[in-house]
């Protein structure tokens, strides 16, 4: 297939952007880091993120001498959020612009497209938002997003622990979920914990991917008067059923999003005390974890460049740069672009991350859960559990 | 014209080897998305370019393909290939269930089909979320083994497809030259007049929706396992069916390469700019090249190719066939009279209204073998609802039609033409995107039962001399003057060889010359050996012409006998000109 | 799927007054595309880009403290005067209804583009005071900008049909949209009604859009969520029919908060379609 015109001028865009702001000469070729990323459809509200991130992340590698002594160029290619696509544009990466390494792409459907690609080549692929590890059966995929292999069960826990050990643990939960793959599994392994505490649930309602009405849902939690909602949310879903539930004046008393887009929904008034989960926060102790501090500098500042509504880095960033970091360890650990020899690397050894020190030696390569209980508090995202992470006393409040 | 069909396979054959030929697998993946959607968008031309019965639904066929092949594989374990059959058989299924309903109300058309089709989307799509199907969750599918067919897996959904677009590509053509694919496209034109010249609306319509749905099935089939992971949120919404529409639209919905023109490009389009940094500004290209292509390519690239390479349009009639002598035509337009003056059609009781409105209040009419019948009244006297209820355009509210001793009440008019009725429209209905020998053809074929295209346009051109239409064989309608029309009206009439024509103010509109050429070409109908019922209000034809006459007046039969000694009665002239008339009655 | 539940009186009318409100945004959404595709024989997909448009601009301007209702002001001549050039361009390519499909499927493409480019795929939710305000009246909560949308909804309708069925205006669009070339026989000036007409189908679609940002959190890829949904409620209101949109808006909406109301919302969807589907097979035929 011919090369037009177009694709030639971005491959030298990409290198370009990968050594922007150097001068100085660097020794062979560059290593090429290929992936694709959502950048137009439904999905790019979220992939905007990781753009942003491979970028910073590329810069800042070079400035460090880049990987082996030679400068990264990341070619990224847009999957315009279809699985299909985002299978082909792999093949390519591999099997036409051949490039040395491969990174992950956005959303739980594409990185399985990925993954399929990836072992049929025997490609190494770090990925950073899987949502549902059990589905991940490659021997040489490693995850970003630490959810330990069981999220369904333990994350869950987190939460109910956060919320027995504050200061009005909930008898009666309303739970409320979008049917979106990996919110609806976490969604069921929530309901077998809240049973297994012995939880009663007063309300389950499943909604359609794509809802645009949540007057009657808000109106049925607010009829079933439970003391916690457990919101099966994703992108913009929590913040309508906040709306509809202001719409007629109801506030639960306790209420977790799972998988919100972070940003608005700190921003509603009316999510106060709302809880989600994390793997990092621009808080002590994260920020003083392996690159944190100087990431969240310099993500703060592109990204309210790029003009994002949220220019702070939460769960989305940190596990895209956390992939990042990965494959660099293994690149320098094991001074090779060898495949096989990285997969084994990382799956012997811990590695320093934005995250803390992960391990990859679980089932289906997942380490542990690493998420944590945070809550919006005046108008900011805070972590309160478990203790070990919170900073400055924090502490989860119920009104 | 059966090269086509060899190029297909040919060129079919020579693809199979692209995967021998050592590229990038990713080419072969990128070849199946096109021909992935080269099976969609043809087979859902299929349908709605052909008929003109534009469905919004193709994505619940898709899907439910897709869904089927998921299902067997993940929970019965089924081979991979073995599931393909399966899931064109299910798709069709839906499809036919489907149709069986909603083709037999009539005034489902064009926009109401197009929500009923994009309706059921929404509903297979809910009910798959909703129950173990998919449940939300997704089928996983990275565990099943890929058949071995190509040397990478990827080349192995690459031959898959092409193995799918073969055949789509195959049945396309196939239809498209065929006597079921004339009659779709009559369909698509004016359904009422193809039903009335013997086209079996129904069943054909059915047919296209299973063959399409059956394709579309396939293509999920093979597509469920090269996503691996499917889930339901991507199947089930209006971006298939309104890819398939785009691409189609694209590449010409007339024909039957078209669509799979428009799925190249469209996607070859979508494709060149997935590079990151255009991405967005890619989107708005796309946005650009479709506006201009739509802009200065109405037709389709097809058909603007085929103009620009000055090919004939594949509609073509094969070489004007040089039609035997006008003498054996004559001898052929009817089978000779087995008995002059016995009753061919026999009308009794006939009623029909329509909502309140009694048209006809049950007429008794006899109509003799080899006779001129005219059929006269005032206007809205039901003159033209008998015509429309005996051709089976209406069907009667009451009363029996018996023809040739056949009972014919309430058959459905194709059958009707079948017994051998014809008639003529008193505004000219020809189909507007067939040529006039076509128009003809397809008369020849359904009321006449030839089976093949190409027998019947030879045929077609002896009516087309008949009525001294020859040389205006490959014009169309829109060229043709009202009285051309009018006798093109009647080419088509008799290419079926009908015992009894209809003729529905045939003269009206016409100069006086023109009506003295009509006046002879009737006569001559007759002199064939047909029986004909002329409704008219030209006075001077009907004297001349009619043997019998029967005068209708608000619904009901006034008087019969014949024309000079009807006209003169006192309550015919009442009903005319609605005065009594002074003159002592009749002797 | 949880069995069916009975609602209280106050969950089930609050449902449907929720899906009254929601149905009028469709309703309101889908009156530009009706009259567009009944009167004018153009099958206009760009009016959700439109639409989008519109609520990203109005959401532009409040958050530089413009008080989006007077944005209106601006925003509608605005988009009347791009929907009238829109026409302009098709009426002189001649452009068929299917055709037209394809070439604001393009244009749609382009204006979610530019959507990305200015404001990015984040979400962006217009706070505004009507935001702020509710109606409690006998015990049922109206959010104003619920209202708002409702309010607009109808009386556009309403002024609408009256346009179309009392002025001479409206009597030559109908003529001309069942015969164009016998209306200006008889004197009909189809050319600059057409652009009249077309303007103010884009004028709707961005009071709609207007409507929109008041009510939802914006994102350049949701226009594709409402594609659908409206299309139906077009479709079962009747092409070109001015209160059609609203009634079948209502019914949809309706019927779908109904559902949510007694069952598992996610099975909503199936109830308003095949609702849908009932009625359009089930209702005496339109044509003879």
């Amino acid at each position: 297939m011919n090369t037009l015109n177009l694709s030639r001028r971005s491959a030298v865009a990409a290198t370009l952007l990968g050594l922007s702001g150097l001068a100085f000469a660097q020794a062979g070729a560059p290593v090429r880091v290929g992936s694709s990323l959502a950048l137009t459809g439904p999905l790019s509200a979220t992939a905007q993120v990781h753009k942003l991130v491979g970028e910073i992340y590329v810069e800042q590698a070079n400035k460090r001498g880049g990987w082996l002594g030679r400068p990264i160029e990341w070619v990224v290619k847009d999957d315009q959020s279809k699985p299909d696509l985002a299978r082909t544009l792999y093949e390519q990466l591999v099997t036409a612009d051949k490039v040395d390494l491969l990174m992950g792409p956005y959303a739980t459907g594409a990185i399985l497209s990925a993954m399929g690609v990836a072992q049929r080549y025997n490609k190494v692929l770090v990925h950073h938002t899987l949502g549902i590890p059990s589905l991940a059966k490659y021997d040489m995929q490693f995850p970003a997003w630490s959810l330990g292999s069981d999220p369904a069960t333990t994350v869950p826990n987190t939460v109910f622990d956060a919320l027995a050990a504050g200061p009005k643990p909930p008898k009666t939960v309303a739970v409320v979920t979008s049917k979106f793959p990996s919110i609806q599994f976490m969604t069921a392994g929530a309901r077998e914990v809240m049973k297994k505490r012995g939880l009663s649930e007063v309300l389950f309602l499943e909604w359609d991917f794509g809802n645009r009405d949540f007057g009657p849902i808000a109106n049925r939690i607010k009829d079933a008067k439970p003391d916690f909602v457990w919101v099966g949310a994703i992108g913009l879903d929590g913040n309508l059923l906040l709306d509809a539930m202001k719409k007629i004046d109801y506030a639960p008393p306790q209420h977790f999003y799972l998988y919100p887009s972070p940003g608005p929904l700190v921003s509603l008034p009316d999510a106060k005390n709302a809880l989600s989960v994390t793997i990092f926060e621009e808080q002590a102790p994260f920020t003083a974890n392996t690159g944190a501090a100087e990431f969240v500098a310099i993500y703060r500042e592109r990204a309210t460049k790029a003009n994002f509504a949220d220019p702070s880095v939460e769960t989305q960033a940190a596990a895209s740069y956390t992939a990042w970091q990965i494959l660099e360890a293994g690149v320098v650990a094991t001074k090779s672009l060898d495949d096989k020899k990285i997969a084994d690397w990382i799956k012997a050894n811990r590695i320093d991350t934005l995250q803390g020190k992960l391990r990859f030696n679980g089932t289906g390569n997942f380490g542990d859960d690493l998420m944590r209980v945070k809550q919006v508090q005046n108008g900011k995202w805070v972590v309160v559990w478990p203790k070990e992470v919170t900073s400055g006393g924090a502490k989860l409040l119920a009104p | 014209m059966k090269r086509t069909p060899l190029i297909i396979v040919a060129a079919a054959v020579a693809l199979a080897f692209v995967p021998q030929l050592g590229l990038p697998a990713f080419y072969d993946s990128l070849l199946y998305l096109m021909l992935h959607w080269i099976v969609l968008a043809t087979s859902w031309n299929i349908l709605s370019g052909y008929t003109g019965y534009f469905s919004f639904g193709h994505g619940a066929f898709f899907g439910a393909g897709l869904y089927t092949t998921s299902t067997l594989l993940a929970r019965y374990e089924w081979p991979f290939l073995w599931t393909l059959p399966v899931a064109a058989l299910v798709a069709a299924a839906l499809g036919v269930a489907l149709g069986a309903v909603v083709f037999r109300v009539k005034g489902v058309r064009g926009e109401l089909f197009a929500l009923l089709t994009l309706a059921i989307t929404f509903v297979i799509g809910t009910i798959v979320v909703n129950t173990p199907i998919d449940g939300g969750n997704g089928v996983p599918l990275s565990g099943v083994p890929v058949p071995k067919i190509g040397p990478t897996q990827s080349s192995t959904f690459y031959l898959l497809a092409l193995a799918a677009a073969t055949l789509t590509m195959l049945t396309a053509w196939a239809i498209f030259v065929s006597k079921f694919g004339a009659g779709l496209f009559a369909i698509h034109d004016d359904e009422d007049a193809a039903e009335v010249m013997g086209v079996p609306t129904y069943r054909y319509k059915l047919m296209a929706l299973a063959i399409s749905c059956a394709l579309a099935g396939v293509a999920g089939g093979i597509h469920a396992l090269f996503l691996s992971y499917v889930t339901a949120g991507d199947v089930f919404t209006i971006t298939v069916p309104l890819t398939v529409v785009l691409m189609s639209v694209l590449g010409g919905t007339r024909h039957w390469a078209g669509p799979a023109v428009g799925a190249v490009a469209i996607t070859a389009l979508l494709y060149t700019f997935t590079a990151a940094d255009h991405a967005i500004a890619g989107k708005a290209m796309i946005g650009v090249v479709l506006i201009a292509a739509i802009l200065f390519m109405p037709d389709g690239i097809l058909l603007r190719l085929q103009r620009v390479f000055k090919r004939a349009p594949a509609v073509a009639a094969p070489g004007a066939a040089h039609p035997p002598s006008t003498l054996t035509a004559q001898a052929e337009l009817a089978a000779p009279s087995a008995g002059h003056g016995e009753v061919l059609l026999r009308v009794r009781g006939l009623q029909k209204s329509f909502r309140g409105v009694r048209a006809l209040a049950g007429v008794d009419v006899d109509v003799r073998r080899g006779e001129i019948l005219g059929l006269l009244g005032p206007n809205g006297s039901g003159k033209s609802t008998f015509i429309n209820v005996v051709s089976g355009h209406y069907l009667p509210t009451a009363g029996e039609i018996v023809f040739e001793g056949r009972n014919l009440s309430g058959l459905p008019a194709h059958r009707i033409a079948a017994a051998g009725i014809a008639r003529t429209y008193q505004i000219p209905r020809p189909f507007p995107h067939m040529s006039v020998l076509d128009n003809v053809a397809l008369a020849t074929m359904f009321g006449g039962t030839v089976p093949d295209p190409a027998a019947a346009r030879q045929q077609a051109m002896t009516w087309l001399e008949f009525t001294g239409l020859a040389e205006k064989a490959q014009a169309h309608p829109d060229d043709l003057n009202l009285h051309q029309r009018k006798f093109l009206e009647l080419a088509r009439a008799l290419a079926s060889r009908p015992r009894l024509v209809l003729l529905d103010e045939v003269l009206c509109g016409l100069t006086p010359s023109e009506i003295d050429d009509a006046v002879a070409l009737i006569r001559r109908i007759r002199d064939q050996g047909s029986t004909i019922v002329f409704v008219e209000h030209v006075m001077r034809a009907v004297m001349a012409l009619t043997d019998r006459i029967v005068v209708f007046n608000h619904g009901e039969l006034l008087a019969e006998g014949s024309a000079t000694d009807v006209m003169q009665r006192p309550e015919v002239m009442t009903a005319y000109l609605g005065r009594p008339h002074l003159e002592p009655a009749h002797a | 799927m949880s069995g069916f539940t009975l609602p209280s009186i106050s969950l089930l009318s609050q449902s449907i007054l929720s899906g009254v409100f929601v149905g009028a945004l469709y309703g309101l959404m889908g009156l530009g595309l009706s009259l567009s595709w009944g009167l004018l024989k153009l099958i206009n997909l760009a009016h959700f880009a439109f639409a989008f448009l519109a609520a990203y601009v109005c959401y532009q301007m409040a958050s530089k403290g413009v008080d989006p209702l007077l944005a209106l002001g601006v925003i509608v001549p605005a988009f009347f005067a791009v929907g009238a050039g829109l026409h302009w361009v098709m009426a002189r390519f001649k452009v068929s209804p299917f055709n037209s499909l394809l070439l604001t499927f393009g244009l749609t493409g382009i204006v979610e583009a530019i959507i990305q480019t200015i404001w990015t795929a984040d979400f962006r939710k217009l706070e505004s005071s009507y935001g702020e305000h509710k109606f409690k009246v006998a015990g049922l909560y109206m959010p104003v900008p619920e209202l708002i949308t409702l309010v607009l909804a109808v009386a556009i309708s309403l002024a609408v049909w009256a346009v179309l069925r009392y002025t001479d205006l409206g009597r030559a669009m109908r003529a001309a949209a069942e015969d164009a070339p016998i209306a200006s026989a008889f004197g009909v000036n189809q050319k600059r009604n057409a652009l009249l007409l077309a303007g103010t189908c884009s004028a709707l679609a961005s009071i709609a859009g207007v409507c929109l940002a008041l009510s939802f959190t914006l994102a350049p890829s949701q226009m594709y969520a409402w594609i659908g949904v409206v299309f139906a409620a077009v479709m079962l209101g009747g092409l070109g029919r001015a209160l059609g949109p609203l009634i079948a808006g209502t019914v949809i909406g309706v019927s779908e908060a109904i559902t949510m109301a007694v069952t598992a919302p996610s099975w909503a969807p199936i109830v308003s379609f095949t609702l849908l589907i009932f009625i359009l097979v089930l209702r005496p035929g339109k044509a003879s």
